[in-house]
């Protein structure tokens, strides 16, 4: 059934770097089809049928190569993700842009990828990576369900990312990713990137909003500076839900490649849900209302007299 | 650019010929194996979905091609997807891809802004506009987008699509 | 020694020390500001009565165009033209500085300006800037010599030639000259083969478009026709119209009067005329 069982071995007498690129084989265990091919396989279909394998271009200079293809396609920018655990569970939250160079291609990208009803993955650095590998991540845990009768943890899940990123590593994925969740253990949130990096924690920013965002999340987060550094753990959803969505729109704010709609999702024992969806010129109106400032009222007062 | 069709699923790509070529094909392949294993016609949604497969399995030698898939969903309502070289995409209201986008996309925002469908509560995206005024629409874009892009022009093909089926209509522009 | 080598200020010659940085500079990624180019078909051939030049009116910076009906046929001189492709701002530059040196030439002289005076005074300015001054020009004109037809390229190479294209066009026009040129034209063929080669380019070459722009030159006489022949209307005008009628929300308004804030003090003199 799988195709790529019989990946040559290693052939130690072809060293040229020509041929390891053409013969090279990446771990696509996720992308095979599974759905059933009824009858017998025929020649005509494997081409179609059969797990698609990833195209590589027949140059010797691969890095080269990749970096000129990456110009063309120009991944999507700009970005500001964040996700924090908390009492309640996990709080995730993201802007909305995406942008190639100055130009805004979109500010409606859904930047929080909903894995499966326990476990969201979040979108920095190329969409279209963020978006396969998730999907592709999807498939992995409902098969480990389907295999095991239990639904996999943030940890196994975050970590078959990691490993698919790190086998990839070195050939041009941008990926920046936090998987959030709820398994057996409690909450989970992990940060994966495409450069191998898996970190566990409890609150993780990322894009190029995110120093940003860290300013409001650390500040609202972290419950005194005088005393030793302490979480400030026992939000209510609420009160988590606004952090989050502050963070996100004060990122917005001052970060001019991150935009569009802050969303924020809440992770609970009972799978994530999504709390609010507010565009950001809206919410600038929302934390900075329309009133007259005491020096305009002066000035009024006294013009008036 | 380019249109070709499944029955409730248009497709508009603009780049490299050559590669737009070799990628509708293998679409209609995939397209025509599914009729005859499943005996039915494929879902615009799961279109959208293969299609970005197709593009990302040449994730490190990409298809040079930029595309707009319309289309029914389900539920029989009007759907558009856009994507970039590479796969990723995304369920919109209107899109436009190519050399013109970016003359094309600040108009089509001002004349037709569709709430976001991240917003919460979420709002309706249909764009509140009858066929014909639609059609206009297009073919204002079109004529403008012509006017200063020098790679847009010659002739424009617009496809309709309804659940009384699917029509085309055709305009001349500007040939220089 | 060597001091006193590199301060002695530099006599005569030219400097490209500039032209290096530049490259240094885009070799290190430091990309120059765009300008405006006129990717463009410009063509001139000689009739039996004199000369007809002829240009597209398309402007272009990268992929968009920047100007729909510009003009590229240059005045020179009252009996001289010069049609301009490539930096529009070199083209019109270069043309200016010759057309005002002719001018002062015709008061110093009280003759009539001749083409190869034009010719040589534009091939001059090209060579020293050795093809940094990116103008390709065909300069057209009839003198006491009679018609006379020249190509100058940008790095101060001139031809002499019955009929000539330039820019990005010049390939489509110069297909229809040489299937459709003959000798002694009359004035009627010569500018509808002129129209030809122009459209020639205007629907070949993406770089060239919008209208046709005729000069003729006839012994004493000129006549420039300016948008001769329109062969791109807009295709498709909504017959409604659109409006746009988001404007910006007006949350406050307030008026503060300044003039009752201030104290206005009378200047002591009023100021000496």
């Amino acid at each position: 059934m799988d195709p790529f069982a019989a990946i040559e071995p290693r052939n130690s007498d072809r060293t040229a770097s020509q041929s390891r690129f053409i013969n090279m084989k990446l771990d696509t265990s996720g992308l095979e089809s599974t759905a059933p091919h009824f009858g017998t396989s025929c020649e005509l279909f494997s081409g179609f049928s059969a797990a698609p394998s990833f195209d590589l271009p027949v140059t010797t200079d691969f890095d080269g190569f990749q970096k000129e293809s990456i110009q063309m396609v120009k991944p999507a920018k700009g970005t500001t993700t964040l996700a924090f655990i908390f009492k309640e569970g996990v709080m995730v939250a993201a802007d909305s842009r995406a942008s190639m160079g100055g130009y805004i291609s979109s500010q409606s990208v859904k930047k929080i990828i909903e894995i499966n009803p326990y476990m969201l993955g979040t979108m920095a650095g190329g969409a279209a990576d963020c978006q396969f590998w998730h999907r592709n991540l999807g498939i992995k845990c409902r098969l480990h369900e389907l295999a095991n009768k239990r639904r996999i943890s943030v940890t196994g899940a975050s970590k078959l990312l990691a490993n698919i990123l790190y086998s990839y590593r070195g050939m041009g994925l941008s990926v920046g990713t936090m998987i959030a969740g709820w398994d057996e253990t409690g909450p989970g949130l992990y940060y994966v990137d495409s450069e191998g990096g898996r970190l566990k924690g409890t609150r993780f920013s990322v894009g190029s909003g995110s120093p940003y965002a860290y300013g409001v999340l650390d500040s609202g987060y972290l419950i005194s500076y005088n005393t030793c550094i302490r979480y400030k753990y026992d939000l209510s959803v609420e009160e988590a839900a606004e952090l989050a969505r502050r963070s996100i729109y004060h990122a917005t704010f001052r970060d001019g490649a991150s935009g569009g709609v802050a969303s924020v999702y809440h992770v609970g024992p009972n799978g994530w849900k999504k709390l609010s969806g507010d565009d950001v010129g809206e919410l600038y109106y929302q934390y900075n209302p329309v009133s007259t400032s005491t020096v305009e009222q002066e000035m009024a007062e006294s013009s008036s007299t | 650019m380019e249109i070709q069709r499944a029955d409730k699923c248009v497709m508009a790509s603009s780049g490299f010929q050559a590669d737009v070529k070799a990628l509708q094909k293998q679409l209609a392949a995939r397209h025509l194996i599914y009729q005859h294993q499943h005996n039915k016609q494929v879902s615009c949604p799961a279109m959208a979905q293969l299609l970005s497969n197709t593009l990302y399995y040449k994730r490190f030698f990409p298809y040079y091609s930029f595309n707009v898939l319309g289309g029914l969903d389900n539920e029989g309502k009007g759907c558009v997807y856009t994507y970039d070289a590479v796969g990723s995409y995304e369920r919109v209201g209107y899109s436009s891809q190519g050399s013109g986008s970016t003359l094309i996309m600040p108009f089509l925002d001002n004349q037709l802004k569709s709430p976001s469908p991240l917003l919460l509560p979420a709002q309706d995206a249909v764009t509140p506009l009858s066929e014909s005024e639609a059609v206009d629409l297009v073919k204002t874009c079109f004529a403008s987008a012509t006017e200063r892009d020098i790679y847009t022009g010659d002739k424009l093909e617009i496809v309709v699509l309804n659940k009384e089926g699917l029509h085309r209509e055709y305009m001349e522009l500007r040939k220089d | 020694m060597s001091n006193s080598t590199v301060d002695v200020p530099l006599q005569g010659g030219f400097s490209f020390d500039l032209c290096r940085r530049n490259d240094m500079l885009s070799k290190k990624g430091v990309n120059p500001p765009s300008y405006r180019k006129t990717g463009t078909t410009i063509v001139g051939l000689i009739f039996q009565d004199g000369v007809i030049l002829g240009a597209d009116t398309r402007a272009t910076e990268g992929p968009i165009v920047c100007d729909k009906n510009c003009e590229k046929i240059h005045y020179m001189a009252p009996n001289i033209y010069c049609c301009g492709a490539g930096t529009a701002a070199d083209t019109e530059a270069v043309t200016d500085m010759v057309s005002s040196q002719l001018q002062l030439h015709r008061y110093h002289t009280g003759r009539e300006s001749r083409v190869v005076t034009a010719l040589t005074l534009l091939k001059k300015h090209l060579f020293n800037y050795q093809g940094y001054v990116q103008a390709a020009l065909v300069l057209g004109g009839v003198d006491c010599t009679g018609p006379h037809l020249h190509t100058i390229y940008p790095h101060g190479s001139t031809d002499t030639l019955p009929f000539a294209t330039m820019g990005s066009g010049s390939l489509a026009a110069m297909a229809m000259f040489e299937s459709k040129y003959k000798e002694g034209l009359t004035k009627d063929e010569g500018i509808s083969l002129v129209v030809e080669a122009i459209c020639s380019g205007i629907f070949n070459d993406l770089g060239s478009g919008s209208n046709v722009d005729v000069c003729v030159i006839t012994k004493g006489h000129k006549e420039y026709l300016r948008n001769h022949l329109l062969p791109n209307p807009r295709t498709y005008i909504s017959s409604k119209g659109y409006s746009f009628p988001k404007k910006t929300e007006v949350l406050l308004t307030k008026i503060t009067p300044l003039k009752e804030k201030v104290e206005i003090i009378e200047a002591g003199e009023a100021m000496e005329e």
